[in-house]
Parts: structure tokens; C-alpha cells; sequence
């Protein structure tokens, strides 16, 4: 990051402040004001970029984990439970 | 009640609960769930109100065998195995390295930030129905969600392709 100090410290608290809302970002949570500060952000920090993309990466297989063959409770479980339903 | 029973199994299994014991919690959650049906007040989703009594029944499951439900061992048998124990080469490459780092990785959260993940992206819920579920604020869930997929993340970034694009 070039610049002066106050052009780093603002940088930094930009990033601090992206960093804690990408998920909220991936999630369509944030205002349209808040998802334009992370991608400007975002655009230029090659940190938060990276994290970002990885992060999406990730939430896209932890969603895929729903589509898994569900294990099977053992069928004497249901039939008590059918029984005491 | 089969499909219901499975779907419950799966998310207990996922919060933490050894196979054997999870099946229990099963029980011990539909059983519950069938006494407190008076009280189910149609508010919120029926799945909705299982999970939360799934999850107290992990919790007092968990703390009657005074078993700590933190941190799984990382080398845990992976939910897709559960059931089966002998997966065929070909379903090992079906399901892939990725899946299966990944449900470890999940496994190996605490709990605290387990049950959010769980339920927000691998369940499915809302982060309202999720926060709700747990008994939370939204912002106090959101925080715990957005850790636990850092965590996740950062157990899964060797699997993962950096330069890919969104």
C-alpha cells in the first residue's frame, strides 16, 4: 500500500472493516451502500480479494455438504419411534 | 418419520454426536418433541422446532456422559462413512478429498461455532430462522457464522482453487 500514513490508516480501517462483512457480503446481507464499499475495497486489496474468493469457494462446498446421501438411522430406532408416535 | 429421522441424524451427527450416540439423540428428540407437540405453536417451521430440541438434546446427551462436546478428533470418521462402513474405492472418489477435509474441518470447529455453521449453510435455515433456533441475535449469530467459515476457510485452503473468479 502506497501513500502517506493517513491514506495507510485509512486503507487499514477499511480493510479491519471488510474483512469483518464478507460474509454478510456472499449472504446478500449488506445495503447496496455497504456490498459497493466492500467491492471497492476489495478491488484493491489483494488480501481481502483472495479471502473472499476463497471464502465463496468454501460456502459453496459447506452448501453441496446438504445435498450428501443422509446416513440412515438403524430401522429398529423407527419402529420404536413409530411406536411411540 | 424415516426421512425426518434421517434428517435429524445427519444434523446430530454434525453437531458432534459419535454415530451410536447420535442415534440415541434421535430417539430422545423425537420422543421429546412428540410430549411438547401442545407447545409447538406453528410460529415457526416444524423442522425449525426439531432442531432446536435436537440441539438440547445433544447439549444434556453430551454432558449426562460427561463427554466434551468441543473439538472432534480431526481424524473422525466423516459423515458420508457413517453407515457405511466399508465405501466402495469409487464412492471415495465420487465424494472426493475435498468433501471429505471439509467435513472434517466442520467437525473440528467448537460447538459454538459449529451448530451456526450447520445450520445456516449446510441446513439451509434462514440467518434469522438460525439465530432463532440458537436463541440468539441476529448480530451475535452473524459474528459466530462469519468465524466459523473463516476457520473453515483457512483448514481448507490448500483444497481450495485461489484463482478462481467469482
Amino acid at each position: 500500500m502506497n501513500g502517506g500514513p493517513i491514506k495507510r490508516w485509512m486503507f487499514m480501517r477499511q480493510h479491519q472493516w471488510t474483512a469483518a462483512r464478507l460474509s454478510e457480503y456472499l449472504d446478500g446481507e449488506l445495503s447496496q451502500r455497504d456490498e459497493e464499499r466492500v467491492e471497492q475495497h476489495t478491488g484493491m486489496c489483494p488480501e481481502c480479494s483472495r479471502v473472499l474468493a476463497t471464502l465463496r469457494r468454501t460456502l459453496r462446498e459447506l452448501i453441496g455438504l446438504h445435498d450428501e446421501p443422509l446416513p440412515s438411522v438403524a430401522d429398529g430406532v423407527i419402529e420404536r419411534l413409530r411406536r411411540s408416535w | 418419520m424415516r426421512r425426518h429421522a434421517d434428517r435429524v441424524y445427519a444434523v446430530v451427527l454434525r453437531f458432534g454426536a459419535p454415530g451410536g450416540e447420535a442415534e440415541e439423540i434421535v430417539q430422545e428428540t423425537f420422543v421429546r418433541a412428540w410430549h411438547a407437540i401442545g407447545g409447538f405453536k406453528g410460529e415457526s417451521q416444524f423442522f425449525t422446532w426439531l432442531y432446536r430440541i435436537a440441539i438440547n438434546e445433544t447439549k444434556r446427551h453430551m454432558t449426562r456422559r460427561g463427554t466434551q462436546l468441543e473439538r472432534v478428533a480431526a481424524d473422525d470418521t466423516p459423515l458420508a462413512e457413517v453407515g457405511d462402513p466399508a465405501p466402495s474405492p469409487q464412492l471415495r472418489a465420487e465424494h472426493g478429498e475435498l468433501r471429505a477435509a471439509l467435513e472434517r474441518a466442520v467437525r473440528a470447529l467448537p460447538m459454538d461455532y459449529r451448530i451456526p455453521l450447520v445450520l445456516r449453510d449446510i441446513e439451509g435455515l434462514s440467518t434469522a430462522q438460525a439465530a432463532t433456533v440458537m436463541q440468539l441475535g441476529e448480530s451475535a449469530f452473524k459474528s459466530r457464522l462469519h468465524r466459523a467459515r473463516l476457520a473453515v476457510r483457512e483448514a481448507m485452503e490448500d483444497y481450495l482453487d485461489v484463482e478462481e473468479t467469482p
